[in-house]
């Protein structure tokens, strides 16, 4: 019990994490801690192991070396294994199939855990109707999983998890099976249960804008290692790897491979931006958000010519995509604005570039 | 093979004109029946015994051009297959060689499913009794076997009550007479003899016999009390076998089984002995017949083959008997000789049932003997 | 133009429209199953018939007639059900869910036993168990000095257990089946819960499978009422009779419609057990698994039970498997019956005719004939296996879509039924009913189809249960995101439902198969040509009384299965790539 290791005991301590399937590594020296009440979203593409490092919170795998603090408890570890197995460690998990069970009711769906906790009758029985209510999903209550529908399923699913008053919360990509305007809807619902509940709560997702929107921790994960770890607005705003900088935000910003030319860093025959930016590198990447490039002439501001791709009118103005060769570029334009696609148009970056990274992706500070 | 025997089907319902001969053809030779035969091309024989086999090569060799079709199977399924082809129109087999001949008797021939067709060949060499209601090719037994070797002086039962008594409870086999015919046809024809039986009682008991009310005779009683003694009741003669003849048995038990297994004692490490001397009889004989079914498509072929099944002049019977010709089963025809190893036929002391009047009284024992288990 | 355009698509819609297939299966299902079962209703009915209902029912008669092997009968039928789902349930759930040592090994063991003839399971027990009340050579144990009482040599209790090993295995193929899609996170949500292993394995895996239980123990049950060889062997000699030996009796001692009667009402009830066993797996507790994704099973770790449960399991498979297979072939090689393990001689596999044993026939590798029945049985096999295989997942099909149903209770209660009916009586009414051409049909007597038909049909329980318990795992939005794409209902059975049910699916036919090549009674019947099937041979040799050549075919009969089933296991892996094997 080397419990007591950290003083102000985070809700979830992760602490050299390793996780390995045979002679492939899952999960890659992570380390991560948030306090009681955060809202931590795991998140990074397809097979960054996301979702193995949940299974690992849950208790539901062993880690293969580092460990797992919950509250200042030690509930994991590469030495001793699930040292408090699934169902005790106070956490309840979501699961993306919502593993409904099929042969009972919704009701007998929520109430079976409490069964296994020894909830005597009545309590349970309150509490079965508190969450029933607490999901909008009252009149359920009798039927069967089969009989309701995906949404309404994925209610029960939270429904289930959130009945024991668990202090965790496990989310595996839950509305990855959901349409897009449910989708929305139960992202506020879940936050609404979120604070609710108290519950910590780690959430996977491959969606950003799930994670941007939830998040009050935000790890991004990439190839079994976490990229960046932080506040979403940190990230947002400085990204320290281009994985980063590309995967989060919306409009997605714009990465332009340029080299150093005398003191100017070029892009092509054009000059972008000062060389003192890259300071010892030849070759770099600049990071330009959407808002940073504009479409038009603008006098003073370097302009390159794209072909025109298309337009999205997002909150009065306009988003514009454009290639410049193969290069894909988002830009923004006052008011409506429409062109022919591969009509050419120009594209002027009327800022510096909000970050640069080298050639192999790290971010460069000045 | 299946297209053929299809064919020959199909060609039964059209060849209409064939059948009008048939009482014409029970009175030819063989000789005058083979070109007949030769041009029906094949006939088609339910057996009771796969020795079909041998009889089919023996029978296409003496007569070329006909190519026999044998089948073996049960009698019980040689029944059920004839009725339901010949319910459907179908007239697909010629001959059958079957056991079992009360329920052939009440189903296939009462039913005017087959004819019964004696050869005028060997017409003179067989007794009347063997020529009708069914044509006899030889008779099987259902006897009192025992062990010759834990008893070798000779059968320990000398009368059938012996069997009734403590000192053979629990120590009396016999094939399940609910199960197989033969066993019902054994009882049903000692339920038949309730003279012989209460004279086998006054002798072996010195009194007269008691009949239980609800039964008829002596025999009846008898089959009651043999019940009543822990008969046990067996699923097939090899268990039967098994248990009475194993030659390293000390105290081995008796039963009721057939004569002729005895030849594989030697084979099996068996000691069965048949129990000859028992009053009033030790047992049944029961024929094995040879029918033609009514509408053969091949008819002239058909009676050459019961012709044949009757072998020729010599005692063995020649290739068209010599595979049935085995110790322990008899030849109804004169002219064969009974095997010299085995009690002859005239001295063996089992009652020959009669198809007949063994079926008018087996149902009664049949829900006799339900009643008694 | 215009015509064909619209006629196309009508066409399909009629198909679409989900009343076609229905209807073309009541229609089989009727010719094939009811035209037969109401003939035998109408022999019945006759005055002889009348007076065999009264003889059954109400007559002195009927106590031992009817009562006492009903009696025996639904003992027999519900500890072999119970038994086998224990034994069988077990093995599955070690062999699916544990990681066990030596699984593929255990599992396929656990398939053997099906294919091995019961009665040699029975003749191993009397190996071991025999005593002295029939005389004759004693068993293993009381030639060892220990005594054997009758309970245990003869009736109920040793029927009951070699009945349990030889159908164990069926209730293995079907749990195990249902067992291995049982997705991983229906159990992790349990663990989650906090749920120890058996209170997720009572309250979670067990309910979930329980479509998949009541198959298996309808399909023992209906097994354990009409196996003959098992009672008839060790019951006579204390004279246990069961329904099926008084219906094998009556019929065979020529009281055809006494047997019919009993026949009609041993279907009675069983159909009426099985009518409730529906009801348990119909309406709203008929679940399909919810699930998007699933596919993956969970193994829980055995810990300091993986080795004593592997041998538990290895030895159940070594007494099912091994010791009747050992008793086979030991009496394939030992000249005399009586004495199994001495002067064990090749001769009735290889040996050259002429000699002093087996009366100079030569060994079964030199019959010309063997290999011929080999072949034509296989032949057989297959076929029948096809078509009771298709037939029967378009009847699960129709049945599990419109579960709750009228049609779907009707149809499921129908297809059942033939596994009741006598095997005699069923052929018998088979030529009875397809052997005078009907209209514009040929006859079909003596034909190679009719015996694939009236197989078909008496097989087709088999295929409609394991059809049943494969479909009820698939989920309806799986087969209904096929009907999205506007996929007909032929289409979707191949590329959707046949790939996903494939392992199931090849466990019925296995078992159609392994039925197929070992019943004798309906191919006897309606086979018509003289080159025979290997159960025929096997009969024949051994109603001359060459034990030896008949078990040693019964051996060949079964490498025959094994290799079907050896074959069927590595199709399926390579159908069901997205299994990890």
């Amino acid at each position: 019990m080397n419990a007591l290791a950290t003083g102000a005991a985070d809700a979830i301590n992760i602490r050299s994490l390793v996780k390995r399937f045979g002679a492939f590594t899952a999960v890659k020296d992570v380390n991560l801690s948030v306090p009681a009440g955060s809202f931590l979203v795991l998140v990074g593409p397809s097979g960054c192991g996301k979702s193995t490092l949940l299974r690992m919170l849950a208790g539901l795998e062993g880690p293969s070396e580092g460990e797992i603090a919950f509250v200042g408890q030690t509930v994991s570890s590469g030495a001793g294994g699930v040292i408090a197995d699934a169902g005790r460690r106070n956490a309840g998990l979501v699961f993306q199939s919502y593993a409904l069970w099929p042969h009972m009711t919704v009701a007998g769906n929520i109430a079976w855990p409490l069964k296994v906790a020894k909830w005597p009758r009545e309590k349970r029985e309150k509490r079965v109707r508190e969450v029933l209510s607490l999901l909008g999903i009252d009149a359920l209550a009798e039927r069967y999983p089969a009989e309701i529908s995906g949404g309404q399923q994925q209610r029960v699913a939270i429904a289930r998890t959130i009945a024991p008053e668990p202090s965790i919360l496990l989310f595996d990509e839950p509305l990855s099976n959901l349409d897009a305007k449910l989708r929305i809807e139960m992202r506020s619902e879940l936050m609404r249960i979120h604070r609710a509940t108290g519950a910590t709560s780690v959430y996977v997702t491959h969606d950003q804008v799930e994670a941007m929107t939830m998040a009050t921790h935000v790890a991004v994960l990439n190839n079994g290692r976490v990229e960046q770890f932080g506040k979403p607005i940190d990230l947002l705003r400085n990204p320290q790897t281009t994985f980063v900088a590309t995967f989060l935000g919306t409009p997605p910003a714009n990465l332009i491979g340029v080299r150093r030319l005398g003191d100017g860093l070029v892009f092509g025959e054009t000059t972008l931006a000062p060389a003192a930016l890259a300071a010892g590198h030849d070759a770099v990447q600049l990071l330009y958000r959407a808002e940073d490039v504009c479409v038009g002439s603008v006098a003073g501001a370097p302009s390159l010519v794209a072909r025109f791709a298309e337009a999205a009118p997002i909150a009065g103005r306009t988003m514009v995509t454009a290639m410049i060769g193969e290069l894909r570029v988002t830009a923004m334009a006052d008011g409506y604005f429409t062109a022919t696609p591969g009509e050419p148009i120009p594209l002027s970056f009327i800022r510096t570039p909000d970050a640069v990274f080298a050639a192999t992706g790290e971010r460069i500070h000045q | 093979m299946l297209k053929r025997l299809s064919n020959a089907a199909l060609a039964a319902c059209f060849v209409l004109p064939s059948f009008a001969m048939a009482s014409d053809l029970d009175g030819m030779t063989p000789q005058q029946l083979l070109p007949l035969a030769q041009k029906e091309g094949s006939v088609t024989v339910f057996s009771l015994s796969s020795r079909i086999a041998k009889i089919e090569k023996a029978f296409e060799d003496a007569y070329p051009g006909i190519d026999l079709i044998g089948l073996d199977m049960s009698s019980t399924k040689q029944i059920a297959r004839l009725e339901a082809e010949q319910q459907a129109g179908v007239h697909a087999v010629d001959v059958l060689y079957i056991a079992d001949t009360p329920v052939v008797f009440t189903k296939l021939l009462e039913g005017k499913r087959i004819v019964n067709y004696v050869p005028p060949r060997v017409a003179n060499e067989l007794e009347d009794r063997y020529k009708g209601p069914l044509l006899t090719q030889r008779l099987s037994t259902k006897v009192l076997m025992y062990n010759e070797k834990a008893f070798p002086d000779g059968s320990p039962v000398t009368n059938l009550w012996q069997l009734t008594q403590p000192e053979w409870q629990g120590r009396v086999l016999m094939v399940d007479p609910s199960q197989r015919g033969e066993l019902l046809d054994l009882l049903t024809e000692i339920a038949l003899h309730p003279d012989e039986m209460a004279a086998a009682y006054r002798a072996h008991f010195g009194k007269e016999i008691e009949v239980d009310a609800d039964l008829q005779g002596a025999g009846e009683q008898f089959i009651r009390n043999l019940f009543a003694n822990d008969l046990i009741l067996l699923p097939n003669s090899d268990v039967l076998n098994k248990s009475i003849g194993d030659v390293n048995a000390k105290n081995p038990p008796v039963g009721f089984g057939t004569y002729s297994d005895r030849r594989d004692n030697e084979k099996e490490g068996w000691a069965l002995q048949i129990a000859n001397n028992v009053e009033p009889a030790n047992g049944i004989l029961f024929p094995a017949v040879l029918t033609v079914a009514d509408k053969a498509p091949h008819p002239a072929a058909a009676r050459l083959l019961v012709d044949f099944m009757f072998g020729d002049d010599t005692p063995s019977g020649g290739p068209g008997f010599e595979p049935f010709n085995v110790p322990g089963d008899y030849a109804t025809r004169k002219t064969i000789a009974d095997h010299p190893d085995s009690v002859k036929l005239g001295e063996l002391k089992a009652w020959t049932i009669d198809p007949a009047k063994t079926a008018a009284a087996r149902g009664r024992i049949a829900d006799l003997i339900i009643t008694l288990q | 133009m215009t015509s064909i355009s619209i006629s196309a698509p009508s066409g399909s819609r009629l198909l679409r429209s989900g009343f076609l297939l229905p209807a073309i299966l009541v229609a089989i299902v009727a010719v094939l199953v009811v035209a037969p079962l109401l003939r035998i209703l109408v022999t019945t009915l006759t005055p002889d018939g009348i007076a065999a209902w009264k003889a059954v029912l109400v007559s002195p008669l009927s106590a031992n007639l009817w009562w006492r092997p009903l009696l025996n009968t639904m003992i027999l039928g519900f500890s072999v059900g119970g038994g086998c789902l224990l034994i069988g349930g077990f093995l599955a759930w070690l062999v699916v869910m544990t990681d066990v040592p030596g699984r593929r090994f255990l599992g396929l063991m656990a398939t053997l036993p099906y294919m091995i003839p019961s009665f040699a399971a029975a003749l191993a027990w009397g190996t071991l168990f025999r005593n002295s009340r029939l005389g004759g050579s004693a068993g293993f144990f009381e030639t060892g000095g220990l005594g054997i009482p009758d309970w245990l040599a003869w009736g109920l209790i040793p029927t009951a257990i070699v009945l349990i090993a030889h159908y164990y295995s069926l209730a293995y193929t079907i749990i195990a089946a249902a067992l291995s899609s049982v997705g991983a996170d229906l159990v992790e949500a349990g663990q989650m819960a906090g749920a120890k292993r058996p209170r997720i394995f009572f309250g979670i895996i067990l309910p979930v499978v329980t479509p998949a239980l009541i198959a298996a123990a309808s399909l023992t049950f209906a097994g354990a009422v009409a196996n003959f060889a098992a009672p008839a062997l060790l019951g006579l000699p204390v004279r246990m009779q069961t329904l099926s030996t008084r219906l094998f009796g009556m019929i065979e001692t020529g009281q055809n419609e006494r047997g019919f009667v009993l026949a009609l009402l041993l279907i009675a009830v069983s159909a009426l057990f099985l009518w409730l066993s529906d009801r348990i797996v119909s309406g709203r507790k008929a679940f399909v698994t919810v699930t998007g994704k699933g596919g993956r099973t969970k193994r829980f770790p055995l810990g300091a039970w993986r080795w004593p449960l592997f041998v538990v399991a290895a030895v159940i498979g070594l007494l099912t498997t091994v010791l009747p297979v050992l008793v086979l072939a030991a009496s394939s090689l030992a000249p005399q019956s009586g004495a199994l393990f001495s002067n064990w001689t090749l001769h009735f596999w290889i040996g050259e005719g002429g000699g002093e044993i087996a009366q100079g026939q030569a060994g079964i590798f030199r019959n010309p004939v063997l290999i011929e029945a080999l072949w034509n049985t296989i032949r057989l096999g297959l076929v029948v296996a096809f078509t009771t295989m298709l037939l029967g997942l378009a009847l699960a099909y129709t049945i599990v879509q419109r579960r709750g149903s009228l049609l779907a209770t009707v149809l499921s209660q129908l297809a059942f039924l033939p596994l009741l009916v006598p095997s005699i009586a069923f052929a018998a009414a088979y030529i009875a009913l397809f052997g005078a051409p009907i209209g514009p049909l040929p006859s079909l007597y003596g034909t190679f189809a009719l015996l694939v038909i009236a197989a078909s049909a008496h097989n087709l329980p088999f295929a409609v249960q394991s059809g049943r318990s494969v479909l009820g795992q698939i989920s309806a939005d799986i087969e209904e995101s096929a009907r999205l794409t506007g996929a007909g209902l032929i289409r979707r059975l191949f590329a959707i439902i046949f790939p996903l049910a494939i392992r199931g699916l090849f466990a019925g036919a296995i078992l159609v198969f392994v039925k197929m090549v070992r019943d004798l009674s309906l191919v006897v019947l309606l086979f018509t040509a003289t080159s025979p099937v290997l159960s025929m041979v096997a009969y024949r040799y051994a109603a001359e009384g060459f034990m030896q050549f008949a078990n040693a075919i019964t051996l060949v009969i079964l490498v025959v299965c094994l290799a079907a089933s050896l074959l069927a296991h590595s199709l399926q892996n390579r159908v069901q790539k997205w299994k990890s094997p």
